[in-house]
C-alpha cells in the first residue's frame, strides 16, 4: 500500500515551522476528506473480456507493416498527452443551476463514457498482457494508455459535479465472457468510428452554435475523438492483415449484423435522452443520420459493404424499434402478468424491427487499395 | 475441469489503481501467473480498495478464481459474443429513463 502520503503529526515536528507546515497539511488533508464523504457514490460497472489470446497473438501485420508503423509511431509520439489538462477554457458549471432532467441525463452520459473508457482500458491492458507479440502488445498499451486518460478526464468532471467513483468491482465476484477475436475488432473498430463521428458531429455544431455548449467538456471532444480514430485505424489495419474477415459470405452477413445493432442501438439510446439533445439544440434524428452517414463513409476503408439508410424502411423501423424498446421498459417497471405480456410483445416487436433493418438490401463497394484514413470531419 | 463441477483456486495478486486527472485506471494481476479463462469468476478477497484522488495504489492480495464447468465453458463461448453490444460506446446507459 501506498503510504507515501500519510500525514505525519505535528508531534514528530522538530521545528516550529515543521510543526506549522504539518498542521497546514493536516487542515488540507482533512478538507479534502471533507470534499471526498460530502460527495455521493457513483459505482462504475465495468465488463471483463476473455478471448482467443493465442489466435489474437498469432496475428501477422506484415501485409500492412509500412501502414502499421506510421500509426504506431504516431501514437507512441503521444501527440494529446498535453490535450487532457484544464485550462482557461474551463468554465465554471453551475450544476445547482441546471435542470434536474438535464442533470440527470447529463451525469448518465458522463458516467456511461466513463465506464465505456474503463472497460476498453481494461480488456486492451489483458490482451496486452496475455501477448508475446510485439506488435499486437505494443498497440494494446497505447490504446489502453488513451482509454485510462479519457477516463480519467471525465472522472475529474464528475468530481466536479459532486460525485465519487466507486471501484467496489474490484472486491466483488466478477464473470469472464467470451469474445472471439473477429467480434472484438467488428465491435471495438466500429464502437471506436462511431465514438469519432458521434463526438465530432457534437463538436462541429457547438463551434458553430457555441450558446448550447452547456458544461465546457465539450471543448474537448476534438482530440478526444482523434484519439478514438486511430484506434479504430488500427482495428481497420489488423482487420486488413486477414482478407477472410472481410470478405467471406458469412463474415459480410457479421459485419451487416454488427453495422445494423450498432446503428440501431445507437439510435434507441439517443432516443431517450430528450433534455441532452434539446440542451444541446440537436434533434436526435438529425444526429443520428449524421452519424450513421460519417461512420458509413468511414467504415467503407475496409468494409465491403454500407447499410441503406436512405432506404424507406430504415428511418421508420427504427422508430417501432424505439417504441418497442418503451414498452419493454414499461412492462419491466409494471411486473406482473400484464407486464409480462408487455414485454413478450415489445420484445417480438423489437426483433420484427430488427429483422425488417438487417434485411434492407446493403450498398456494395469495393474496399481501396490503401486503408489509412486522417479525420476529415 | 470437470464437465459439471466447478473447481476453486486461491491465488495471490496485484491489484493497482490509479486514481488520478491524467489517468483512471485498475486492474488485477494474478502473480502465480494464473490466466482466467470464458466463465470463470474472479473475487479479490478483503475490503473494497480505492486511492485516494491523486494516487496511485497497490496492493497484494488473494483471489479466489472459481474455474467454470465443462459445460458452462462451452456455454459462455457459444452465447458471449452475443453481448458484444456491451463493447460498444453510446454514451449512455440502457435504462430508458433516468
Amino acid at each position: 500500500m501506498n503510504m507515501q502520503n500519510a500525514p505525519k503529526h505535528s508531534a514528530d515536528a522538530t521545528t516550529v515551522e515543521e510543526g506549522l507546515a504539518i498542521q497546514e497539511e493536516q487542515a488540507k488533508f482533512d478538507d479534502d476528506f471533507a470534499t471526498e464523504t460530502a460527495m455521493s457514490n457513483t459505482l462504475l460497472t465495468p465488463r471483463f473480456y476473455t478471448t482467443d489470446f493465442d489466435e489474437l497473438d498469432a496475428v501477422d501485420v506484415t501485409p500492412v507493416r509500412a501502414d502499421w508503423d506510421k500509426l504506431i509511431a504516431q501514437m507512441e509520439s503521444d501527440p494529446n498527452k498535453g490535450h487532457f489538462k484544464k485550462n482557461a477554457d474551463w468554465d465554471e458549471v453551475d450544476w445547482d443551476g441546471m435542470e434536474p432532467q438535464l442533470k440527470a441525463e447529463f451525469i448518465d452520459f458522463l458516467i456511461s463514457s466513463c465506464t465505456a473508457e474503463f472497460s476498453g482500458c481494461v480488456l486492451y491492458k489483458e490482451m496486452k498482457r496475455r501477448g508475446s507479440n510485439k506488435d499486437i502488445t505494443q498497440l494494446f498499451q497505447l490504446m489502453a494508455r488513451d482509454e485510462a486518460r479519457h477516463a480519467g478526464f471525465i472522472n475529474d468532471a464528475l468530481r466536479e459535479a459532486g460525485l465519487r467513483v466507486n471501484l467496489g468491482f474490484l472486491t466483488q465476484s466478477k464473470k469472464y465472457t467470451y469474445f472471439r477475436p473477429k467480434f472484438i475488432y467488428y465491435a471495438t473498430y466500429l464502437s471506436e468510428k462511431i465514438g469519432y463521428a458521434r463526438y465530432i458531429t457534437i463538436f462541429r455544431h457547438l463551434e458553430a452554435n457555441p450558446e448550447h455548449r452547456f458544461h465546457p467538456i465539450f471543448k474537448w471532444f476534438e482530440e478526444w475523438c482523434n484519439d478514438e480514430f486511430s484506434h479504430g485505424e488500427a482495428f481497420a489495419l489488423l482487420m486488413k492483415t486477414d482478407p477472410k474477415l472481410t470478405e467471406s459470405f458469412t463474415n459480410k452477413l457479421w459485419i451487416k449484423f454488427f453495422l445494423t445493432a450498432v446503428y440501431s442501438t445507437m439510435y434507441v439510446r439517443d432516443h431517450q435522452r430528450p433534455a441532452f439533445h434539446k440542451a444541446l439544440g440537436v434533434d436526435p434524428d438529425w444526429y443520428a443520420h449524421e452519424v450513421f452517414t460519417k461512420t458509413s463513409v468511414l467504415s467503407g476503408q475496409i468494409f465491403p459493404l454500407m447499410l441503406d439508410i436512405e432506404h424507406p424502411r430504415w428511418q421508420r423501423n427504427l422508430v417501432r424499434m424505439q417504441r418497442a424498446n418503451v414498452l419493454i421498459a414499461d412492462g419491466k417497471k409494471a411486473g406482473g402478468v400484464g407486464g409480462f405480456v408487455k414485454r413478450i410483445t415489445g420484445s417480438a416487436r423489437a426483433a420484427a424491427a430488427f429483422l425488417s433493418l438487417y434485411t434492407i438490401p446493403a450498398i456494395k463497394h469495393d474496399v481501396p487499395e490503401t486503408t489509412r484514413l486522417e479525420p476529415a470531419y | 475441469m470437470g464437465l459439471l463441477t466447478r473447481t476453486r483456486e486461491e491465488v495471490p495478486c496485484v491489484v493497482t489503481i490509479s486514481h488520478r486527472f491524467e489517468e483512471l485506471s485498475a486492474h488485477v494481476k494474478f502473480t502465480d501467473g494464473s490466466v482466467v479463462g470464458p466463465g470463470d469468476t474472479v473475487k479479490v478477497h478483503g475490503a473494497e480498495i480505492m486511492a485516494p484522488y491523486g494516487e496511485v495504489v497497490e496492493e497484494e492480495r488473494m483471489a479466489t478464481i472459481t474455474r467454470a464447468s465443462g459445460i458452462e465453458r462451452l456455454w459462455t463461448r457459444a452465447t458471449g459474443d452475443l453481448e458484444f453490444m456491451e463493447l460498444c460506446e453510446f454514451s449512455f446507459s440502457e435504462e430508458v429513463t433516468v
